[in-house]
Order: structure tokens, then C-alpha cells, then sequence
């Protein structure tokens, strides 16, 4: 039975972390009975075990709700989640473009934060209804007066119009089901006309291969169909279609408006990404759906197995994790210092940190991953230009024309008492202004271009700790500028080390060369020989450290013949020597490459 | 019958079958220094008899499981702990009861260690009776501050009154051990320490680098904070002030930490263990070696009463060494010693003594030039870094 499309909503909620999403969704679940009690666990939309460590969510999901409303009549609500991170702004937008309404819920002590405001912006912009809701009213911390001034001013609601919940109590959630009946509009769409079905998310699941989670915005789709991926190309026999009740319940077809899933048959999420257009293959719509883009990462770093024997095995690690991921990209290189490995490509910092935690989680992998880079674009001097993400590669000064690199829009929101400290560090971090305006007489909102190289080490850390921890950031791509950047090598007696290469701004280069060469005379212990490390742009040197010669290795004497335990050190030792990474004659601990590589990078969480 | 001729050049520098030593452990002291995590215990006076009654029986079991034609003895070594602690009526009767037990070679080197504050006239007489061929004083420094700063509890000048009692008693040989790099050392402390002992003319000098280990008064301090561990470019300038004023003074640098007024006073008991001979071991928390298994006496005093008053052998723990561990540890113990290894044994350890290995230590300047795998004096202080080198993967 297609769902009355009169008594339907399809709303996700936009929250910051910790606002308090998750657990208003179960709450709303809660009044819904969607959920047993004795099935229910907390945060019931975040599936994988590392969503609930980290609190966040990193794929979105949907749930449908039967609700009997006020008016005596049942609705169907479908809650679409979302992601709630700068990486994956993208997924966020296609599962705001599901959906005709958006809850924006803001925590009543904390006020609203820029990345709310950055989704808030993209739900504007798809045309959402937006329900404002103040959220935690039942902390002694909470401020919903100040919060609704904060909230009126960003988004011209009267303040009275705002509800206000608590979501851990219940309090005021009754009255939000009844606004999303009353306020968001049903799903318009023609259900006659040919299918297009938007893949706002798709998964890998080991026994039905990828399941996409849809809406269905025109048409029909039935199992035992054949669809056609407007954008993949792909055609397929359609295996299963259904809603989550909230578990998936196989339904006879997904009709326009309805948001449910789909299992199309194949085993690569590659095949389904979100944003692409699911339609018939016998009646196909004319024009898919818009906004599909293919995944771009903004961030490269190189993954070597701590041990060489386990490139295989990261190798199928990587191919797994896949499966799962559309947006993780990966090929193979060598490293002279690190051996074999791969150069990985993420959407931001954050999806870096889940891929190599999922790689050692789940793979049970030991890795060695290099300082997370940009790609430049490099004209050379035939006016052939390439991109490079290894610094490795960057081709010899001399051939380059110009280089390029990425830059982003970045919205800082923060207390207008930390706006100086905030300043300096965009304007440390070569970023540009653009605008400053005042969300209230206390929050700030800022707008800068910087370059994206400079913000994915340790900037959100940085801005955290200046405003002890009340700025919130997020930013966009905006791309790519000219600038004055150049390669500084690391090298050991001579040799350089490729791991250490970076690309850096020639300003930063001396301060670059130094650190990297003090945190190298840090690590590396004495050898046989006094070793010199430089950095060099080129074959100028710019930073020399100098570790002086060993003079001191050995035990002390027998004691009592007690041969067995100094034997024991020495194998020890030995053992140690051969795992040692050599580069030229310097022996190099495979814990100095992890430890001098451990950027101090926070995500922007 | 090739193989006859042929065993002894094979297991020549895995085993020495010329040489068979007894360690006896005495585990008592009056106070514990601060650098000591060694196996002895303070104010287990009452122990004292039961414990040298129980060496004896120890011996009568460590012997029988000899069977009936036993190695010929070349070395005692009465070790502790402050062995001197022990009435030297009790120490005679331990060395006796060996002599007893099993054939010793003509001239068997003796040696008991002692505290210089327990020497007096009387120990002296007692030990030179009791057959000791030579006394083993551990001395540490000759600056009385530093002697405090490590816990000692005997003074600079003590030294050479205990050695002058032990001369006049007739006991051959005598053995100072040094220890570097002590808190209150500097340079000039430490040039004073090795004038000092070279003067008082001892037959045999050790000097050890201080060690930090942990389950010491000074480990306890370095992990809070309130003491710097000796740092390894200041133990290096007194282990190379130490090789110079020796070599000065006549003395022969033939081990690590070991130099001798000629070799032949060369400490045998000590050269057993470099070279891998047998040995038997007494005593709570003593180490024996058979030529194949290395196994160890449970350290606690009174376990040890236990097993030996119930006939059993205290053993704590042992291990058999297979092939490769045996080669490596013949190439660690032997590179030790001046005297390294020829070419020939060398090859039986796995080493290529030509290879690029030792050609790049030869260049280095940490093997000598010339067929032999033997350390210089600087090689010596970078041991450890030579045999993770030299030895096969």
C-alpha cells in the first residue's frame, strides 16, 4: 500500500554535536513506540561502534515513524539523519535534499555553532521548511531567551514561533510532532511519471551486497525491476525495496515521496553513490535528479604498514573498507623510507582519522600514515599542468611555471571577546578576511579565505584552545590560488628522506626545516657515526641539526654468572637493529617515523 | 677417526672444556647501597649459620649430580652480598668441603669478595688460611663523599689498611673494583680514585660504568625526578680516563671492565664465564652452567633453606640454550674480552670475520685491524652495538 502522500513528512534534524540529535530522535521514537522498550538503546540511529565512542554520525540513516496526531488521523514521519562534520558536507546535502522540512536544533546554553549555521544554509537554500527548536531547557546553564534573539537574527523566525524541549526529559517533544505534521509540507512529486529515486546514502552490508537508502521523488520502484544509476551508468536487477519500521520491513514498492531503501543487486557502493539518481530501466526518466557530484577528497596522506609484510593485507583492507566507503580513494606507492604503501585520498581530516582507526580496528593493521597534504596544481614550464598529492612528486623547481593550491571559505562563529585572538590565527595561517557581521551582541560570525594546506594540522585545535573552546568552525571548498610554495627535503647524512618531503609556504619553509630537524635529532638515536640532518629547499640548506657519535653500549658485568639475562638484552637488541628502517647508513626506528610524523591535528569536530 | 680431531676446534668457542668454576653466593650484607639490586639481604643475622651449613649440604648435591669422574676445578669464586659476613671458620669449611668434593688443579685460583670494612687482621689471617688465593675488596671510589653518595659505609682510607692486613696475611692477589660516574664524581675525583688505586699496587683492577637499575634507592630517585641517571657521553670520558691512567700504570686491559698487572692475574673465574666454561652455582639466587643448560637457585633465603634441608636442589629456573642462541651468546661473551675470537671460531659463531660487517666496525675504529674479531678500547665501551652487528640474522 503506497503511503497517502497527504500523510506524509520526510525532516531531518541539524544539530551541532552534543545539541542533543541523537537523543531527541529517541525520544521521538519513544512517543512513537517505534521502538520496544527492551530493543531500545541509547542513540538507536547510530549504528557503527565507532559513531558511539565518538558521539558523532558518520553515516546517515533513516527511520519512519507512525504517529496519530492531534487531528485523530496517523502520519507517516520519515527522520532522515544527517552527518554532523565539515567532511561530509556533501552527504549532508543530499540527505537535506530528501527531505521538505529540517529541525534546527540548538542547545539552549550553547547557542548555535557554525556548523549548524553551514547546514542551516544548505537547508535555505533546498527550500526546507525550518522548524527552530531550543533544545536542553532543563540545564541550569540554559539561555533560550538569549538563544532565540540569536536564532531570530540568522533566520527571521519570531522568537515566540520557536519551540522549546528537552529532549532527555521529553519536555515540549509532543508539541514538536505536532509542528512537523502542522508545518513541513507533504512531499509534492508525481507518481506517475517515471521513476527518480535520490541515494542520499549507500552501505555495504556483507549478505545483500549494497543497500542504497532512497527517496523516492517521482515514480515507482519495485523489486524484480530493472534500474538503471543515472549517473554510474550501471543496470541492475532491483532485489528488495522497503522502509525502516526501524528495522527494514520488504515492502511491494517505494512510491514517489516515500523514503525507504533499495537493494540493488551489486556488490560495490562505488556503483550507488549518494547523490546519484536511481530510475527504471525500462521507462527511464529524461533528466536525473540535480546536485550529483562525484567524491572529492581534499586530503592525501600516505598509509604504510608498520611491518612490510602487511602491505597485502592492507592492500585488502583498503578494498574492503571501500565497499563501504565511495569516497575513499587509494593507489599504491613506494616510499624509499617507508616501502610499500598507499597514497589515500579523504574528504577531510576526520574522515582520515575514521579510515585509518577502522584499518587498525577491524584489520588489526599497524600503520604508519605521513603528514596529511593538500593536492597542488602545477603548471610547468611547457604549460602542461598535473596535480600532485605527494610531495615526493612535485616536479624540480626549475620546471615549474606556477604552483596552485586549494583554498576554502571558512565560517568562524565565536564570542565577540575572542575576536582578536581569532584573528591572529586566520591572519597567521595566511588567511584573507571577507566579512564580520554580529549574530547578536555576544557571537560573531567570520568569514575567511585560507589556504586549505594551513588548516589541516592543527588549526581547529588552535582555535579551540585561543577561545577556550567556544569557536566553531566550518568551511568549504573555494578553489584554487597561486602561491609562493616550495618543497623543504629532510635529509639524513645527505640522503633524503621522502616520508619527511613537504610542500610548504616559502615563509614557513625555515620554520618547517627546524622543527622537522629538531624533532628528528629528538628521535633518532646515536650511531656509530655523528649524523647530520638538514632540510633544504632544493640543494640550499636551511636547517642543520646534529646527532653526535654513540660512545656508550654495553652491559654491565655478569654478575655471579648470570649470563642468561644479558643475553637476553643483547637479542633484544639485535631484534631491534633489524627492524630498523636504513637510509643511507643511518639506522632509523620505525617509532621516529611514526612519532616524527604524529601531526598534532584535532579534526574540526 | 677425524672426528676427534675435528670436535674440539668445532665446540672450541661454544664451550671451554678447560675450565670449571664454582660460584658460591653469600647473600648477606650490614646495609645496602644504593646502586645494588644484586641478590643479598640486610638483617638476616640469625641466618647466617643455618645458610653456610646449607652451602655445604648444597654442595654434597650439586656434586653427586656430577656422577662419578667430575671436571677438575680452576676457579672458586665466594661472591655476594659481603661474604666477609660470614665467620671465616664457615668460609673455610665451604671451601674444604669442595676440595673435598671434587679435584682442583695445582694453583686453583680462590677468590672471596669483601667489603673493606670487614677486614681486619683476624678475617685476613682467616682467609689466607682457609686457602683463598686472592680477595676481591670492593673499594668503588677513594673520595669519601661519593662513597657516602653511593651508600658505602666504609671511608676512602679503610681501602688500603684492609689491603695491607690482607698482604701481610700472605693472600696473593688482590682485586679492587671502581665504580664511575657516581653522584659527586667529577673528572678530577675520578683521576684522584684511579691514582689512589693504583698506588696501593693491586694485582687486578674492575671499574664499572654505575647502572641504574630499578629496583634500587637510586632507580627510585631517578624515576622521581630527584636524581640525573649518569649520562652515557660522561660515562665514555671516564671509561677513556680510566684505559688511559691504567694502560699508564702497567695494566692490562683484557675485558670490558677488567685490567690486570700482567695476564697472568687475569681473573680465571671470570674468564670461564666470557668463555663459556662450566660452573657450578651455590648459594640463593646463584647461576650454574653445564655446558648446555643454564639454570638458577631461588633468591629468597629461606626457599633456599627449604629445598637444601629437604635434599633437592633450589633451583628457581633454567633454560636450554639451542644452536643459534648458543653461537650468539659465545660471540657476545668472548667479544667481551680482549682476546676476541680468531677467524676460525669466528666462522663456527656465523661470522664472516673479513665481512662487510667487521670491515665497516675495522673502519669505524671498534675492531682492531688485523685476522682476529677483537674489540678496541672504544669498540669495548660499544659492545652491544658490535655483536647486533656482527651477529647472524
Amino acid at each position: 500500500m503506497p503511503t497517502d502522500l497527504a500523510r506524509l513528512r520526510n525532516f531531518c534534524i541539524i544539530a551541532h554535536i552534543d545539541h542533543g540529535k541523537s537523543t531527541l530522535a529517541d525520544r521521538l521514537l519513544d512517543l512513537t513506540h517505534a521502538v520496544s522498550e527492551r530493543n531500545m538503546r541509547a542513540q538507536y540511529l547510530d549504528k557503527m561502534d565507532l559513531e558511539r565512542e565518538r558521539g558523532i554520525t558518520i553515516k546517515a540513516q533513516a527511520v519512519r515513524l507512525a504517529y496519530a496526531a492531534a487531528d485523530g488521523r496517523e502520519y507517516v514521519l520519515n527522520l532522515i539523519d544527517t552527518p554532523g562534520h565539515v567532511d561530509f558536507s556533501y552527504e549532508v546535502s543530499r540527505a537535506l535534499a530528501a527531505c521538505e522540512g529540517a529541525v534546527l536544533l540548538v542547545d539552549a546554553a550553547q547557542g548555535i555553532e557554525a556548523q549548524t549555521l553551514a547546514n542551516l544554509y544548505l537547508a535555505v537554500e533546498a527550500d526546507l521548511t525550518i522548524l527552530p527548536v531550543i533544545n536542553k531547557i532543563d540545564l541550569p546553564a540554559a539561555q533560550p531567551d538569549r538563544v532565540a534573539r540569536e536564532i531570530e537574527q540568522v533566520l527571521g523566525v519570531p522568537a515566540h514561533e520557536m519551540l522549546r524541549v528537552s529532549a532527555k526529559t521529553g519536555e515540549g517533544v509532543p508539541a514538536l510532532l505536532e509542528a512537523l505534521v502542522g508545518r513541513v509540507p507533504p512531499p509534492a512529486g508525481d507518481p506517475l511519471a517515471p521513476a527518480r529515486a535520490l541515494v542520499f546514502d549507500s552501505l555495504y552490508d556483507p549478505y545483500r551486497g549494497v543497500i542504497a537508502y532512497v527517496r523516492m521523488v517521482d515514480g515507482r520502484l519495485a523489486p524484480r525491476e530493472r534500474m538503471r544509476m543515472m549517473a554510474a551508468g550501471g543496470v541492475s536487477e532491483t532485489e528488495e525495496v522497503g522502509v525502516f519500521a526501524p528495522e527494514a520491513v520488504a515492502t511491494e514498492e517505494l512510491t514517489a515521496g516515500e523514503v525507504g531503501y533499495l537493494i540493488p543487486g551489486v556488490k560495490d557502493v562505488r556503483q550507488v553513490r549518494v547523490g546519484d539518481t536511481a530510475t527504471s530501466a525500462a521507462r527511464p526518466a529524461a533528466e536525473p535528479l540535480p546536485g550529483y557530484r562525484e567524491p572529492r577528497p581534499m586530503v592525501y596522506s600516505g598509509l604504510y604498514p608498520i611491518e612490510g609484510d602487511d602491505f597485502p593485507a592492507l592492500r585488502d583492507a583498503l578494498d574492503r573498507l571501500r565497499l563501504n566507503d565511495a569516497a575513499l580513494l587509494y593507489e599504491p606507492e613506494t616510499s624509499t623510507a617507508l616501502g610499500f604503501g598507499f597514497r589515500c585520498g579523504f574528504l577531510g581530516l576526520l574522515h582520515m582519522d575514521i579510515v585509518r582507526e577502522r584499518l587498525e580496528r577491524e584489520f588489526d593493521l599497524a600503520l604508519i600514515t605521513t603528514a596529511p597534504n593538500v593536492a597542488y596544481r602545477v603548471t610547468l614550464e611547457t604549460g602542461e599542468t598535473l596535480m600532485v598529492s605527494n610531495p615526493t612528486e612535485l616536479p624540480p623547481a626549475g620546471d615549474i611555471q606556477r604552483i596552485e593550491e586549494p583554498y576554502v571559505a571558512a565560517m568562524v562563529l565565536c564570542p565577540a571577546d575572542y575576536i582578536g585572538p581569532v584573528m591572529e590565527l586566520c591572519q597567521s595561517r595566511r588567511g584573507e578576511l571577507g566579512t564580520m557581521e554580529y549574530l547578536s551582541e555576544e557571537r560573531v560570525e567570520l568569514r575567511y579565505q585560507l589556504p586549505l594546506a594551513e588548516i589541516i594540522f592543527d588549526f581547529f585545535d588552535q582555535l579551540k584552545s585561543r577561545t577556550r573552546g567556544y569557536a566553531s568552525l566550518d568551511y568549504e571548498p573555494s578553489g584554487y590560488r597561486e602561491a609562493d610554495l616550495v618543497k623543504v627535503d629532510v635529509l639524513l647524512q645527505g640522503e633524503p628522506v621522502d616520508a619527511f618531503s613537504a610542500i610548504v609556504h616559502k615563509d614557513k619553509a625555515y620554520a618547517y626545516g627546524r622543527a622537522m630537524t629538531a624533532r628528528l635529532r629528538r628521535l633518532i638515536p646515536r650511531q656509530l657515526y655523528e649524523v647530520a640532518i638538514q632540510a633544504a629547499i632544493g640543494s640550499r640548506v636551511i636547517a642543520r641539526e646534529t646527532i653526535s657519535a654513540r660512545r656508550k653500549d654495553v652491559l654491565a658485568k655478569c654478575y655471579g654468572g648470570d649470563v642468561t639475562r644479558k643475553r637476553k638484552l643483547l637479542e633484544r637488541q639485535k631484534e631491534g637493529k633489524r627492524r630498523m628502517k636504513q637510509i643511507g647508513r643511518v639506522e632509523v626506528p620505525q617509532e621516529a617515523f611514526v612519532a616524527a610524523l604524529r601531526t598534532d591535528e584535532g579534526g574540526t569536530r | 677417526m677425524t672426528a676427534v680431531l675435528a670436535a674440539p676446534a668445532l665446540e672450541a668457542p661454544l664451550v671451554d672444556r678447560d675450565h670449571f668454576g664454582v660460584y658460591v653466593h653469600v647473600p648477606f650484607c650490614s646495609s645496602r647501597c644504593h646502586y645494588c639490586d644484586f641478590v643479598t639481604y640486610t638483617g638476616m643475622e640469625g641466618l647466617r649459620r643455618p645458610y653456610a651449613a646449607a652451602l655445604l649440604a648444597e654442595a654434597d648435591l650439586a656434586v653427586a649430580a656430577l656422577g662419578p669422574a667430575p671436571p677438575t676445578v680452576t676457579s672458586v669464586f665466594v661472591g655476594g652480598g659481603t661474604p666477609t659476613l660470614l665467620p671465616t671458620g664457615d668460609l673455610a669449611r665451604v671451601l674444604d668441603r669442595l676440595r673435598a668434593l671434587l679435584p682442583h688443579a695445582p694453583g686453583a685460583e680462590v677468590t672471596v669478595e669483601a667489603n673493606p670494612e670487614t677486614v681486619d687482621r683476624a678475617v685476613a689471617d682467616g682467609l689466607a688460611a682457609a686457602g683463598v688465593t686472592r680477595v676481591s675488596m670492593g673499594a668503588q671510589s677513594f673520595d669519601d663523599r661519593v662513597l657516602a653518595a653511593l651508600g658505602r659505609t666504609h671511608g676512602a682510607a679503610r681501602v688500603g689498611e684492609a689491603l695491607a692486613v690482607l698482604r701481610a696475611a700472605g693472600v696473593p692477589a688482590v682485586n679492587l673494583d671502581l665504580i664511575y660516574g657516581c653522584p659527586g664524581e667529577d673528572d678530577a675525583s675520578w683521576a684522584a680514585t684511579l691514582a689512589a688505586a693504583v698506588a696501593l699496587g693491586p694485582e687486578h683492577l674492575s671499574a664499572y660504568a654505575l647502572g641504574i637499575e630499578p629496583a634500587t634507592r637510586f632507580g627510585r630517585l631517578v624515576a622521581a625526578g630527584r636524581m640525573t641517571a649518569p649520562d652515557d657521553d660522561l660515562l665514555a670520558d671516564r671509561y677513556e680516563a680510566a684505559c688511559t691512567a691504567l694502560a699508564a700504570a702497567g695494566y692490562a686491559h683484557y675485558e670490558v671492565s677488567n685490567w690486570a698487572r700482567g695476564l697472568g692475574h687475569a681473573s680465571r673465574h671470570n674468564l670461564t664465564y666470557w668463555r663459556r666454561g662450566r660452573y657450578l652455582g651455590l648459594g640463593a639466587g646463584a647461576h650454574e652452567f653445564d655446558g648446555a643448560t643454564r639454570s638458577w637457585n631461588v633468591a629468597g633465603v629461606p626457599a633456599y633453606l627449604q629445598a637444601v634441608r629437604a635434599a633437592r636442589r633450589p633451583t628457581a629456573g633454567r633454560e636450554r640454550l639451542d644452536a643459534a642462541e648458543a653461537r650468539f651468546e659465545a660471540l657476545a661473551l668472548r667479544l667481551r674480552t680482549a682476546d676476541g675470537l680468531d677467524p676460525a671460531e669466528a666462522r663456527v659463531l656465523g661470522v664472516d670475520p673479513a665481512g662487510a660487517p667487521a670491515a665497516e666496525l675495522r673502519d669505524a675504529g671498534l675492531l682492531a685491524s688485523g685476522p682476529r674479531l677483537r674489540l678496541t678500547e672504544r669498540g669495548m665501551f660499544l659492545h652491544g652495538e658490535v655483536v647486533a652487528r656482527l651477529a647472524p640474522d
